[in-house]
């Protein structure tokens, strides 16, 4: 087969994975090689999706023993296949990353003839790009649950990243969806990894020259809206990996439709919404010091709609507020909504010479659209409306409504909001019905 | 009311900061020579680009100031917004007086200016280092043409230095005619002409389509999304890019 053909079906194949980060390595160039690694992450192109694009992303392969129901390479299902050589992998991505299209190699696989096979195909294409090509740029390698641990070990050695997918967030949902995958079988190597990379950090603060492991990290993906789980049991689990297997990153893909299976929803677009949701609130975990049970409970298992997480538990517990911009703290300045990180170290630092007013604020950049409604400067409020929730909760909904631009034209046959008449004013007023 | 006019160099732009500070007089612009604009009210003082007195400039940001100041002033020289000039040297006399807390004073409106202009072209130098492509000319020479709002060669080419280190290279600005040109030892920096390179362009590289190729089948269509394109990739720079040529 061709090489243009082939590279058509393994990235189509490839695409809903959804990580392309290139960040949290530093590799440097060797003396004749090709190729680094920036600490940031270079993003190269985005695509019409709106997704960057930074690390050639393809499989290595799409036909597959296993027949998992939300998977576009499920094995039932009839679509083109084909298979990449090492080598071609390999050219691939030495003549792309030559003409600066790309960061890096997002390398995948479906599982073919077993788990150990596959990682021995994936480790050998890793192999070729390091020592034959001396490539020193960005690799992400997708680890195979159930293949054997020492070849994982070897892989980790070469490679940058590596992640393993979770995909659905109940063991349940697994069950019933991709029956010949296992919970168990995935967690394993997660944390044999886990403990690899612990473990090199540790000898590398003794011995510099004692080689990586995994620098950047590993990360996992999780599948939104294939399976009834809510929001609180997804982010509870991602809580978990970060806490309990030192994740670098969770990713959430929410569910596109790619089979009309009976026991996954038929739903019409993406729940875009949801993931978004959920990115904003993965965010809090891992930067403003938010816990999953702060966000979400058992009577709010799910994200509100109308407004972002860290806006939603502002007015649940509206308390707290207001915040005087100049005294509290960078903890708590990462609780105002609307005030991120990049805002909170402006205004700290703002500060420390002058006493800020609102104007100030605005002169920093600071976004006051949800924030005003939260402070106070120099220990005055600028919000017209006063410090009471359902109001607050009135006009940002207000703003949400109008910006999703999901008015409807009002017919004079529709129900028409009964105005009070004067015979009900006067009831009201003498309370008599 | 005075104008200085220097010869767009940064060393230029230094001198006639010293300038400025040992006339006691207050320039109400600074422009580059090449900018011609006839006034018959203002006198137009030309400064000659001196080393001794732009590097005694240079060495006072650094130690009465601080390393960050002098960045930042260099970032904004080379964004070339209108006037910049004029704020760098306002700046600079805050500097003087209030020393490494400078940055500190956020709400100030020259310190602010002088933050925005240097973090476009930080940003625009960050964008590029993605959205730069090479072309691979008939003699394996890595070819890269671009157009940024800012002058930007210089601060990108160190990445492409040790990134590229084993390929021939030449990063070319087209608007302002300069270009970044790396023979696998040292980066040299110079003026150059268009005609010649062109000549030479390979338009039949086989690694061009496949990646065309892989760009319209890494995108999921169900969830097609031009604006977000847009914001992150803006349109002006669509021009060089490989993926978005027909």
């Amino acid at each position: 087969m061709e090489l243009q053909k082939k590279l058509e079906i393994l990235s189509a194949a490839a695409k809903y994975d959804v990580s392309c980060s290139s960040s949290g390595s530093n590799r440097k160039n060797t003396k004749g090689g090709l190729g680094n690694s920036s600490a940031c992450g270079i993003c190269h192109s985005w695509a019409d999706d709106g997704r960057c694009i930074s690390l050639l992303k393809i499989l290595l392969t799409n036909y597959c023993i296993y027949d998992c129901a939300y998977c576009v390479n499920r094995l039932s299902n009839d679509v083109p296949r084909a298979t990449f050589t090492p080598y071609e992998v390999a050219g691939l991505t030495i003549n792309f990353y030559r003409r600066n299209y790309i960061e890096g190699l997002f390398l995948s696989s479906s599982i073919i003839k077993d788990p150990n096979y596959t990682m021995e195909q994936l480790y050998e294409s890793v192999r070729i790009l390091r020592e034959e090509y001396n490539f020193n740029g960005y690799i992400h390698l997708k680890a195979i649950p159930g293949a054997d641990l020492s070849l994982i070990e070897a892989s980790g050695k070469l490679v940058d990243r590596m992640s393993l997918n979770i995909e659905l967030p109940s063991s349940k949902g697994l069950q019933l969806l991709a029956p010949q995958k296992t919970r168990k079988n995935i967690l394993k190597p997660m944390s044999f990894v886990n403990s690899k990379i612990v473990e090199t950090k540790d000898n590398r603060r003794f011995f510099k020259s004692s080689s990586r492991f995994v620098p950047a990290g590993q990360s996992t993906q999780l599948i939104v809206g294939a399976t009834p789980d809510h929001d609180l049991k997804i982010l509870r689990l991602s809580e978990g990996l970060y806490k309990g297997y030192g994740l670098k990153r969770v990713y959430y893909s929410a569910y596109v439709p790619v089979s009309n299976n009976p026991n996954l929803p038929t739903i019409s677009r993406p729940p875009l919404l949801r993931e978004h949701r959920l990115y904003q609130a993965d965010w809090l975990l891992r930067f403003y010091g938010f816990s999953s049970s702060e966000l979400l409970d058992e009577e709010h298992p799910d994200f509100d709609t109308d407004f972002d997480p860290k806006c939603s538990w502002a007015l649940r517990n509206i308390n707290l507020f207001p915040v005087d911009i100049n005294k509290s703290d960078y903890e708590m300045l990462l609780r105002i909504p609307g005030v991120g990180v990049r805002s909170a170290r402006k205004i700290i630092t703002a500060r420390r010479v002058k006493q800020l007013d609102f104007d100030d604020l605005k002169k920093l950049g600071i976004v006051l659209k949800r924030a005003r409604f939260f402070i106070t400067c120099k220990g005055k409020y600028y919000s017209s409306i006063g410090l009471d929730e359902m109001q607050i909760r009135e006009v940002l909904a207000d703003k949400s409504r109008k910006s999703h631009d999901n008015w409807e034209q009002l017919s004079i046959f529709t129900n028409m909001v009964e105005l009070p008449t004067l015979e009900d004013k006067l009831m009201s007023l003498v309370g008599e019905i | 009311m005075v104008n200085y006019l220097y010869d767009s160099s940064f060393e230029g732009l230094l001198t006639s900061i010293y300038e400025a500070y040992y006339r006691r007089e207050t320039p109400n612009h600074i422009f580059p020579y090449n900018y011609i604009q006839q006034s018959l009210i203002d006198s137009n003082i030309h400064i000659a680009t001196n080393l001794e007195k732009a590097s005694k400039v240079y060495e006072s940001i650094h130690r009465k100031i601080s390393y960050q100041a002098l960045k930042n002033v260099y970032h904004a020289y080379l964004s070339e917004l209108n006037d910049i000039e004029i704020i760098i040297l306002n700046y600079l006399k805050l500097g003087f007086k209030k020393g490494k807390e400078i940055d500190l004073h956020l709400s100030e409106d020259n310190v602010l200016a002088i933050h925005t202009a240097a973090k476009k072209v930080t940003r625009e130098a960050h964008l590029m280092l993605g959205l730069l492509r090479f072309k691979q000319l008939e003699n394996n020479i890595y070819y890269a043409q671009y157009k940024p709002d800012h002058n930007i060669t210089t601060l990108i080419s160190s990445h492409f230095v040790n990134r590229f280190s084993d390929q021939y290279w030449v990063i070319h600005d087209l608007k302002r005619h300069y270009a970044a040109v790396f023979d696998k030892n040292s980066c040299v920096f110079t003026d150059i002409s268009e005609q010649k390179i062109l000549s030479s362009l390979n338009n039949n590289d086989n690694y061009e389509k496949l990646w065309k190729n892989y760009f319209t089948n890494i995108c999921i269509t169900e969830r097609i999304n031009p604006k977000q394109q847009k914001n992150y990739m803006p349109k002006r720079y669509w021009n060089f890019l490989t993926e978005k040529q027909l």
